[in-house]
């Protein structure tokens, strides 16, 4: 329903902008406007921990670039171009300067990869423990 | 503030590192033990404080994300496991010196640094293939991953089986050999009495850590008492083992004398110009195996015994 909504307001600016042939700076302010709008009321319901999520973001985000590809379309312009570049270098910027370079949120490993992580080690000191205490006993002569 | 804490460590640990290498006479094997535990305190410590000064409180270097950050990481677990597992090693010695050989001739101590110092890399090596794997984040700082269970899970396993080692070290000294060896076992106990003090202090601070209380009093406390334990851990150890020793201070108040009884030598030199020599040596020559009433017990056999037992009345109640 939002991008309904959307789709109605692309089509009221392609009215007013039919006689533009060209690609203009109006362009900007286009997809701020339209797309950024909508884009920041979806961030903004998710928790900011979340923002860094791939799973949370990823329709909002596929959404953004849509619309930026619409209003492109509709005003002539070619898609992509140096504004809608900077546009999500500034999205980018705000929103997702603090994520981790794999591009995910961090979160551990299921359990069955875990589990063994932390068993093995202290099994291993168990045995290395009884290990010295065996052989510390056998160096007296005492078996 | 954790800083402070730290270099208090290192210094009161350095001072006890000199006494027991200065002092030729408290050398035996469980010293040495003890030696080897404040090294590896002094080194925890200052890699904590140059983590602490150059990665935590340092954004930008946590921003850039070299691979030094993460190595230093790597080496930091690395000291802390050394840590533990050392008091596991003063631990076991303790055992085996008592409940299981009573009093025995030296043991061979290769295993207890292959324990010691060379074991710890299992775990941080583990942590660090594991940490890399599934959590990479910028610099490893992040504490809030369960993977840090690799390297804390062991060192609360040696902390435990520590615990057990020295509640049947006094079980036993409580029950069978206060007939047979009542002279020895009161020195052990004394012996056993301050490591038994430190393991729990030491191992407390896993146990509480996951129960901030709600209360904002509480709470404060609360903190206080964790940064204690975590960051004066060193101090502790120093003092409890070294400071709090009986022997090190007889053998500091010797020192303490001798040097008195020097300078007043000195002083008096100019007036007589009489060489003191003779005088000086013979108030050191006091016969050093009179004191040597905790560490070389496992000699105490035969003749020795009426020595150790005219000690262990002279000094009373000396804190071991």
């Amino acid at each position: 329903t939002h991008y309904n909504h959307y789709k109605h307001s692309i089509v009221a600016l392609n009215l007013t902008l039919n006689n533009m042939y060209s690609c203009s700076s109006h362009y900007g302010n286009a997809i701020e406007e339209f797309c950024l709008a909508k884009f920041k009321l979806d961030m903004e319901v998710l928790d900011q921990r979340q923002w860094c999520s791939w799973e949370d973001t990823v329709e909002s985000y596929g959404e953004l670039t849509n619309c930026t590809f619409l209003v492109a379309l509709k005003m002539n312009c070619f898609w992509p171009n140096r504004m809608v570049d900077e546009f999500f270098i500034r999205v980018h910027r705000h929103y997702f300067h603090d994520c981790s370079m794999s591009g995910r949120l961090l979160h551990d490993p299921p359990n069955r990869i875990l589990g063994p992580f932390i068993v093995v080690p202290i099994l291993v000191t168990l045995l290395m423990t009884a290990l010295v205490v065996w052989r510390s006993k056998r160096s007296e002569g005492i078996v | 503030m954790a800083i402070v804490g730290h270099a208090l460590s290192i210094v009161s640990l350095l001072i006890s590192l000199a006494i027991f290498f200065y002092f030729r006479s408290l050398s035996c094997q469980r010293i040495t033990l003890h030696k080897n535990l404040f090294c590896s305190y002094v080194l925890n410590s200052a890699f904590t404080i140059v983590n602490l000064i150059t990665v935590v409180n340092n954004p930008k270097v946590v921003q850039r994300n070299p691979i030094g950050c993460k190595v230093l990481h790597f080496f930091h677990m690395y000291m802390l496991g050394c840590n533990y597992f050392w008091m596991l090693c003063e631990g076991i010695y303790l055992h085996t010196l008592i409940v299981v050989a009573v009093f025995a001739e030296e043991q061979h101590l290769h295993w207890y640094y292959l324990l010691g110092w060379g074991f710890p890399l299992v775990p941080a090596s583990i942590h660090a293939v594991a940490r890399k794997k599934y959590f990479d984040d910028n610099c490893w700082m992040s504490v809030e991953t369960h993977l840090l269970y690799v390297v804390h899970g062991p060192i609360m396993a040696a902390l435990l089986v520590n615990l057990f080692f020295l509640l049947n070290i006094v079980r036993v000294l409580v029950t069978k050999l206060r007939d047979t060896h009542r002279a020895e076992s009161n020195m052990y106990m004394k012996a056993v009495r301050a490591t038994l003090i430190l393991v729990p202090l030491l191992g407390i601070q896993f146990v509480i850590f996951p129960w901030r209380p709600e209360n904002r009093l509480a709470g404060e406390i609360y903190d206080y008492i964790m940064h204690i334990l975590m960051h004066y851990q060193g101090l502790l150890v120093a003092t409890i083992f070294c400071f709090f020793n009986g022997e090190v201070q007889g053998a500091l108040k010797r020192q303490w004398m001798q040097y008195k009884a020097q300078w007043g030598q000195r002083r008096r030199e100019h007036c007589s110009m009489r060489s003191t020599s003779y005088t000086a040596t013979s108030i050191t020559e006091v016969p050093a195996f009179m004191y040597h009433h905790d560490c070389n017990s496992e000699h105490l056999n035969g003749k020795q015994t009426e020595d150790s037992e005219l000690v262990a009345l002279k000094t009373g109640e000396t804190y071991a």
